[in-house]
């Protein structure tokens, strides 16, 4: 069914901004006018990502961080290859949340890789608001993880730089990339038999 | 899969929210929670039975339960659009965008419902066009028959 290469889903809790950082990275803008409005369910979009040349069709789910919907947003976490966990550094709830996030996430899909994002770089950086989720903690507990990585939706800094780590590690996964191919090669002889099926 | 309306529910997700269903409706009291989760399996499901009882979950819901309205009238598009019920679908995105008309993620449900409707127009134009050749040709081939004689 899928055309993705890749599948990445986004988790964390509400309003830290995964759907921006979706955003920004797929329509390249961010708007701060927009109210903020809850996610529903999950919202799919996909983005060509180019590694050493050759193209790879990534497809993410944003899923929704209200609790209203957790028992469905798990579901979408299945068949991921890699996850990207979002806290906003200024909600110390957003991170303690986290490990929730984590364990949702492990018991779903064990071997999906993981990246941690602080969000709301910019505000950080212009010292309008307090971070209240210390530095240390965060590169400790990241260790075991795949990646950690602060961001800017407003500004779109290491936005980029993530989703492209993110697909260079799992071009860089031999178990990964024999599943992709193995799809690639599925989704051909579908598409052969449907164009035979054409011509009758 | 490129949108929402091509997501199919696992037979076990679906039978799994519909055994809580169930179970609370057994006991008499069904909440709005698990009556929310199982009509969203069921208007994700293959088969178009279930989408219609997933639908009238949904109604029931928004009739009952004010809060929960944006989400309801969201997957009432969806089960809409599936069955290709596409004006009802779009009627009920156009309820959503009344109340929030910016969200994202109705707007591009929109655009994936008119394309739908665009392309399924273009196949019944086709096959309509078809029929008026095939009897143009039969009733070309009687006039030359009958010229013939």
């Amino acid at each position: 069914m899928s055309r993705c290469d890749f599948k990445i889903v986004l988790l964390g809790s509400e309003h830290v901004g995964k759907t921006s950082l979706v955003i920004r990275f797929v329509n390249c803008r961010f708007n701060a006018s927009t109210p903020y409005q809850n996610t529903i369910g999950a919202a799919f979009c996909a983005k060509t990502i180019c590694v050493n040349g050759k193209p790879f069709n990534v497809g993410i789910w944003d899923t929704a961080g209200s609790e209203r919907y957790e028992a469905m947003t798990r579901m979408y976490y299945r068949g991921a290859h890699a996850a990207i966990i979002c806290y906003d550094p200024c909600c110390l709830e957003s991170w303690t949340r986290l490990r929730h996030w984590l364990q949702e996430l492990r018991t779903v899909e064990e071997e999906c890789k993981v990246y941690l994002c602080g969000t709301k770089k910019d505000l950080i950086d212009s010292d309008e608001v307090r971070r209240e989720v210390p530095e240390d903690i965060v590169n400790t507990y990241s260790q075991g993880l795949h990646g950690h990585c602060l961001t800017s939706s407003k500004t779109g800094e290491n936005v980029e730089e993530l989703f492209q780590k993110i697909v260079e590690d799992c071009v860089a996964d031999i178990n990964v990339m024999k599943d992709v191919k193995e799809l690639r090669v599925q989704l051909q002889k579908e598409d052969e038999k449907k164009r035979v099926y054409c011509f009758c | 899969m490129d949108d929402v309306l091509d997501e199919v529910v696992s037979s076990e997700d679906l039978q799994k929210f519909e055994k809580v269903y169930h179970e609370q409706l057994h006991q008499g009291r069904v909440t709005h929670k698990a009556q929310f989760e199982y009509a969203w399996c069921l208007v994700r499901s293959k088969y178009a039975a279930d989408i219609r009882k997933g639908i009238l979950l949904l109604k029931d819901l928004f009739n009952t339960h004010a809060e929960g309205k944006r989400d309801y009238l969201f997957y009432l598009a969806i089960g809409n659009a599936r069955i290709k019920e596409y004006n009802k679908a779009l009627h009920y995105v156009k309820a959503f965008l009344d109340i929030e008309p910016a969200n994202q993620q109705v707007l591009v449900l929109e655009r994936q419902i008119n394309k739908r409707m665009e392309k399924e127009g273009l196949i019944g134009i086709a096959v309509a066009g078809g029929a008026v050749l095939a009897i143009g040709s039969l009733v070309g081939l009687g006039i030359a028959l009958a010229s013939k004689k």
